[in-house]
This record gives structure tokens, sequence and C-alpha cells, in this order.
């Protein structure tokens, strides 16, 4: 089981290093950011407001590659709502590798129609305030959004994140039963929660497909959960 | 579109009615989804929606029941549920909320569900502007399925050969031309010749005027012309033509309007060649009518067993043309009885003159005029009260070469032998009279359902009198008698449509899914069913279906309103056998009456439950009448 304590600690810990980091933030969109306080850690599931995120990197690396593309779409009250999508692609310097190219099907065309990573960056704080971000395999977005933090605002401010990989080997872990860590990826868990294909590599169906798993995933657990069963 | 959302606008709009729906409209609709996930075993709505909701399935399955737990019917991937929707979006009628919030539908998910949810309001909003999806949402069941027949129906004008084929399948060319100086008698000698009846005239490539036989004829021999005279001068000048890019129908309308039988056809005014009256008739050849006087040609039975073979191609020619199954099925009809008087007469000539007087009978779908190729044979005798036991044998060997004669044309024997060659079916006028009144006043269920054949039967040969004089007794008993009547229907009522689809498969009443839909038991006999109990109670002699229905319309069995449903629905129904037969012969296949739901459209689907339900409708307005 979750042992409740430390779980407080770690989001009083979000919260107090809100509070912490909005004191010496600049003025501007980080600021704005900061200052709607995050979910506590006892709302309930159903109230708390998510926002399901998804990145395409040219890499694994946040400081040598770059951001492509960004799509996220709102989870409220267990409804994904398609309204509230959004989707777009970023400029990079330089072009992009072939390898990259095939995979998320983002071509130096389209990549040059895309808005400056500021931009992007501070609509998705915008979106971000005051909400949970919903990932799958946290570390990417973690790291890229931090990064662009930094390189944009010079500090980098906390997210408090739901991560479905996480969901899943939590579960898997309590079988002890020994699994394949293939099992973990988003097509995988999709296809054993029984969820239709969905074209993979696009920021915003990631999103969107995320977001499905985890109203999934949670449809097995308790109706009453609170954030933190769930929060990272 | 971003791409994910065009993956879920492109899974949209292959949803009838939705594909009828521009994509910027499919757009907007997305953007108003909630997209909700609910375990097996929930009710819906979904937590947390409080709205009145429209659900699309993306993935899973929902049963819908009666407040009672009778089930409605099931949805899949693809189909929509309106079950919440309880003022479909027309705010007038208040009425119809009222009855239908008393409904109260219960919804659950059979399996771990995805659903695509939509305000109901919204949605309708949105498409407000598009009647024809509307329509979809808002009309009943018997409004849907009669704007569908009608659509057919119209069709099935517009795709008769003559209005879609071009004139220039038709048209022979070169015209024979002639110039204006030479004589009659030449442009006689040239008609001749070449085997035309008519010339174009024609100076330096100018076309001056037409001439056929009956020019001279009337103009020239009549008027005592001489024969060397200029051709001009029995010429019709200022002729039609007719421009090759005209159907074969504005061709036809023209010669009629006119009165003329040769039209010149053209390309860009220049001549290009002729078509006749005949060469419209000729396409024509292989219909009904000139099968019928084919038939009636025939001298030996082995060249009606040729001219048989012809059948199946003109049934599966007619559906491919679009005719409607009413027009099929009376055409199939009409050339069974052709060979069945042909035979018959062919054994009179074999037999000697009959001893006493008779009448061939045909019973059920032939009689109903709704047979189709490779249908089987139900016949009967009626005799003249003044018949002799010695007779017998004529009548015998009668029925016997007839029957054969049907059998080796294809009509296989009935294998519940409903034949005039079983003896009980091969009876005098008072035996058939007694016959009919045993099965009216002590209805037994299971002699009823084998003898239902004979309330449909009609005259195939021989003195029409016979049976219409037991007819007319007949009519007289079944209507005063309830007992009767409430028997027929108990019967009836056994054969019930399923309730609709579920994926691939056919959803039956108990929740079970069947491969197949028994297009003939759980459909058309139904409504041929009720059609005769109506038709018995009214005292109406037709046998034919949609003319029992036609007649019973504003009796106290039937409403006008409720009439129209059925018929639309039988039309729908024969019109699926009538396609589903025509794609099994062409393949080569026997034909049958069962229809897999991958051989139709999803929006076929849709009026085949609106029929289904139109015929519930019906059964269960039979059942609580009796």
């Amino acid at each position: 089981m979750l042992n409740h304590h430390p779980l407080t600690r770690w989001l009083i810990g979000y919260e107090a290093q809100r509070k912490r980091m909005l004191k010496r933030a600049p003025e501007g969109p980080l600021r704005d950011f900061l200052s709607v306080p995050f979910p506590t850690l006892y709302t309930p599931f159903d109230h708390t407001p998510i926002l399901s995120v998804d990145f395409e990197t040219t890499g694994l690396d946040a400081i040598q590659d770059k951001l492509l593309s960004v799509g996220c779409v709102e989870l409220n009250h267990r409804q994904i709502k398609l309204g509230t999508s959004y989707h777009q692609i970023i400029q990079t310097e330089g072009s992009l590798k072939a390898d990259n190219v095939t995979i998320h099907q983002i071509t130096d065309d389209q990549k040059d129609q895309g808005k400056p990573l500021a931009e992007v960056v501070e609509y998705l704080l915008k979106r971000l305030a005051g909400k949970v971000m919903l990932v799958h395999f946290s570390r990417i977005e973690r790291q890229f959004l931090q990064q662009a933090c930094v390189e944009l605002y010079g500090m980098a401010p906390p997210f408090p994140m739901i991560d479905t990989l996480v969901v899943a080997k939590k579960r898997l872990d309590k079988r002890d039963v020994a699994y394949d860590p293939s099992e973990l990826r988003l097509t995988a868990l999709r296809v054993k929660y029984g969820l239709p294909n969905h074209y993979a590599h696009n920021a915003l169906n990631d999103a969107i497909a995320t977001a499905e798993l985890l109203l999934a995933q949670i449809s097995e657990l308790n109706e009453d959960m609170s954030l933190q069963q769930l929060i990272l | 579109m971003d791409s994910a959302l065009s993956e879920i606008s492109e899974f949209i709009q292959a949803i009838p009615p939705m594909d009828l729906l521009p994509s910027n409209i499919i757009e907007q609709v997305v953007k108003e989804i909630s997209i909700c996930y609910v375990r097996r075993g929930q009710f819906l709505p979904p937590q947390g929606v409080t709205e009145e909701n429209l659900y699309i399935l993306r993935k899973g399955a929902l049963s819908y029941v009666t407040e009672s737990d009778e089930l409605l019917g099931k949805y899949s991937e693809g189909d929509i549920c309106t079950a919440f929707c309880l003022n479909n979006g027309s705010h007038t009628s208040n009425k119809n909320t009222e009855v239908k919030a008393q409904l109260k539908p219960k919804v659950t998910t059979d399996e771990d569900t995805l659903l695509y949810s939509i305000s109901c309001e919204k949605f309708y909003h949105l498409v407000s502007e598009y009647p024809d999806v509307m329509a979809f949402f808002q009309q009943t069941s018997e409004q849907r399925l009669n704007k569908k027949m009608l659509k057919v129906n119209e069709d099935a004008i517009v795709n008769s050969s003559l209005l879609n084929s071009s004139i220039a399948n038709f048209y022979h060319s070169p015209a024979v031309t002639i110039g204006p100086d030479a004589s009659i008698q030449q442009a006689a000698i040239l008609m001749t010749e070449q085997g035309f009846s008519c010339l174009v005239i024609v100076k330096n490539g100018q076309l001056l005027g037409i001439v056929t036989d009956k020019d001279i004829r009337r103009r020239c021999v009549a008027q005592g012309l001489g024969i060397d005279q200029p051709v001009s001068a029995i010429m019709t000048d200022n002729m039609t033509t007719i421009d090759i890019k005209s159907t074969a129908y504005d061709a036809l309308m023209m010669m009629t309007k006119k009165h003329i039988h040769h039209l010149p056809v053209t390309i860009n005014r220049q001549l290009k060649g002729m078509v006749t009256v005949t060469d419209l008739m000729n396409n024509e050849g292989q219909n009904a009518v000139n099968i019928t006087s084919v038939i009636h040609k025939a001298t030996s039975v082995s060249e009606l067993i040729e001219i048989s073979s012809l059948i199946p191609k003109l049934q599966i020619r007619m559906a491919k043309l679009g005719t409607t199954a009413d027009h099929v099925g009376k055409s199939i009809s009409a050339i069974t009885m052709a060979f069945t008087i042909r035979l018959i007469e062919m054994a009179e000539k074999l037999l000697g003159p009959p001893p006493v007087s008779y009448a061939w009978l045909a019973a059920g779908s032939q009689a109903r005029q709704e047979q189709f190729a490779h249908s089987d044979q139900d016949n009967a005798l009626i005799i003249s009260n003044d018949m002799k036991p010695q007779h017998s044998f004529w009548f015998k060997d009668l029925a016997t070469f007839v029957s054969d004669g049907l059998a080796a044309c294809g009509f296989i024997y009935c294998p519940g032998n409903v034949m005039a060659t079983n003896p009980e079916w091969c009876q005098t006028q008072k035996k058939w009279s007694q016959y009919f009144a045993k099965w009216i006043n002590t209805p037994e269920p299971k002699a009823l359902m084998h003898c239902s054949t004979f309330f449909d039967l009609t005259t195939v040969y021989g003195d029409t009198r016979l049976l219409e004089q037991v007819r007319v007794k007949m009519l007289k008993t079944t209507q005063g008698s309830t007992l009767f009547i409430a028997h027929l229907s108990r019967n009836a009522l056994n054969l019930r449509p399923p309730l609709g689809f579920f994926r691939d498969f056919v959803l039956i009443q108990n929740g079970e899914n069947k491969a197949t839909l028994d297009l003939k038991h759980n459909g058309i006999a139904p409504i041929v069913d009720l059609a005769r109990i109506y038709a018995l109670s009214e005292g109406i002699s037709s046998v034919n279906t949609i003319e029992r229905l036609k007649q019973a319309a504003g009796t106290p069995s039937l409403s006008k309103a409720s009439a129209a449903n059925l018929i639309d629905a039988y039309e729908f129904l024969s019109m699926l056998r009538m396609m589903h037969q025509a794609n099994k012969l062409q393949k080569g296949q026997q034909p049958n009456n069962y229809l897999s739901p991958k051989e139709i459209s999803k929006l076929e689907r849709e009026h085949l439950k609106d029929a289904f339900k139109v015929i519930k409708t019906m059964q269960d307005h039979r059942q609580s009448t009796y």
C-alpha cells in the first residue's frame, strides 16, 4: 500500500517549492504559473483538474535535443474534453535528423510553420497553472519542460504529475510476477485495456491516448480515491 | 485539423447519417465531444454527466432495456445511442417528450466501453442546417422508412433502362442517304437493297429531309405521283433530329410526341446514324412480356425448359435495373402462370377435353404475385360438383403432367405436398367449401399453419367462377369468426422480427446473436401473415400483400398510417431479398433468404431496424387485440 506520510511531504514539497519560487520568479509567464496553487493531495480525483501532455522531441537528452511539438488536452470529472485540445509544432534551428522525421512525421517544412519555443512554453504554462500534468513516462516531459524554463526564465518550477506508466508499473509490481518492460509502453497498455488502436507519435494524439489510458486504469480503482493515490 | 482529431473526425464521419455532414461541421462536432470510459456492468450516463447526451461508441458494447428488463437493442462500435436525447431536438413537441420521459431508458455497458459523448442540444444545434441529418435523429422509424422507400421508388423510375441509357447504345450507323434529285424509284430501290425503311436526303453535306416507306405510300402511290419524280417532292423537310448525347427515353418521347418512327442521330448537327422505334423496343426484348409470349408459342416441354433458364437472368436484370420488388414478383409470377397455362394446354391436347369444368389454382407466393425465381410450386385443382368418380383419372393425369413439367422448368415440387397431384388438394367445389368451413369453424393451430397457403388462392386456368364462389362464402364466414382470426393471429405471432444488429450479427429477442437474417421468415412472412389476417377479417378478396394492405387501410382492422408503414417495411425487405438473390444468382449460386449483415451497409441496417420496429409494433397491437 502507498504510504501516506512521505507522499504528503512530497506534495507539501510541491506547494512549498511553488511559494518559495514565486518570491524569486521574474514578472511574466513563470510568475503567473507559480501564482496559482496546485490541487491539494486530498482533492478527490474526480475534482482534480488535469492536463494530459505529450512532447515529441528530436531525442532523449533534454540539453542536446530539441522539442519538436506539444500536444495537450484537459481531463476533468473523468471526461476528456476535445474542445480543449491543443497541438503546436515548434520552430527549432537546424534541420531534422532523418530518423526522427520518420517517427514523428514532422518534416522540415512543417517545422518552419511552427511557433517559437518561448511562445509555446508560455501558452503551456498558462494551461498548466493550478493543474496536475498527466504524461506517459514522465522523464521526457519533465526534463524538456524544465530545461525550456531554465533557458527562458532562468529557473525551473515544480510540476506535479501523474504518470500512467508508473500507475501501470505499480500494479504489475504488486503482482510479484516478472514482466517485460515493453508491457509498459503506451500502445501495449492500451491493447491490454481493450482501447482502440491510435495513430501514435503525434503529440496531441498521444496526449489523448494517455488520458484514455488513465480513465481505463482508474476505472479499476476506488471511486472516491484522491490525488495522493496517483501522484508521483 | 490536427491528426489526432482528424482520426476521430474520420471515425465519426464514417457513421451514417454523419457522412452527410461537411468536414467543417464534423470538426465542430468533434470539439464538443467528451471522451468517457465506462467499466462493464455500469449504467449510463457515465459518472459526472448531467446533461442529456448522445453517445457514439468508439469501443465496447451497450444494452438498451425497458424498465422491466426486456432487451430493446444493443450498440457496438460505430453505433450512436440516442436513448438519452429525450426531446430529440424538437422543442415544440412537449407531448412526445412526456411520453418518452416516462419510458426512462436503461442503458448498461456489456463490456468496458469507450464513448464519445456530446450534448444532444449542442449536437442538434450544430446539424440544424442539415435536414437529412436532423430527420434521421428526429423522425420515427416509420417516417425514416417511408422516406427511404420514396427514394427507392423514385430511383426505380429513373433507372428504368430507357431513361438512363444513352441513345449511343441504340442507333445504327451510318444512316443511308440519297441526293434530292434522285427519283422516287431510285430511293425505293436503295431502301429495298439496304433493308431500311427510311432514307435521309442530303445535298453537299446539308440535311434536307427524310423519306420513309410511308411517304412513298401516302405521297406517291396514293397520290398517283410518277415514280420518276425527284424524291425531294415527297420528303419531309424540317425533319426532327436527335443529338447523340440524349437518352433513349428522350428519343422515345420525341417519337411519341411527333408521331414518327425514325429519328436521325447527329453529332454537332452532322448526321451520324439513325434510331428507330424498333431499335428501342428490341432493347427491352428480354422482358417479362416477351418471355410470356415466347412461352405461349412453345410446342414441347423441352422448349419450355429452355425458356425457363431465362427466369433467373430476368430477375438479375430487373434487380440490377432498380425495378421494385413488387414489379419483379408480379413479372415472375406472370411467367410462372404462363408456363402453367402452356403445360395445361399441352396436357389437354394429350388427354382430350376435360370431362367436367375445373380450374387450376395457384396458392401461396405465386397466387399473391410475390414469386421469385426458383420458388417451389404450390398448386391445387378445383373441380365442378358434377364430377364422377371415374373422372378422377383424367385430373390425376393432368396434375401429374403439369406438376412434372413445372418441376422440369425449375419449379421444385412443394416440400409440404401442396400440389394438385395430392388427392387431398384435387377436389370438387363442394369439398373445398367444406375444407374452408372446417378450418374456420374448428381452427387447430397446427392445421392452420399448414393450410394458411390456401387462404391465398388464385385461378391460373379454367373456370374462375368455381374458386370465386367458394371465396365469397369463405370470406363471409371469416369476417364474423373471432375465434378463427384469433388462432390465425396467434400463429402469425410465432414469427418475430429480430431486434436489430450487434456488430456483424443479427440480434434476436433473447439477446442471442445469429450470423444471418432470415429475410423470409423474420421479415417478409410476418407482414404477409398480418395482411392476410386484415383481409380475412375485413372480407377483402385480394391476395397480393400490398393490395390487401391498401384495401384494409382505414378499416377497423388497420389504420391508414399503419398500412402505409407496413407497405414501406414490406417493400424494403422485399427489395433487400431481391438484391440478395440477384447477387447469388449472378454468382451462379442457389438463391436463398439468408442475408448476412456484412452484405449490407450500415445505413441499410438502420433501415432494416426501422422495418423490424414497424413489424413489432403491428404484431404487439395484434397481440393486444386478441
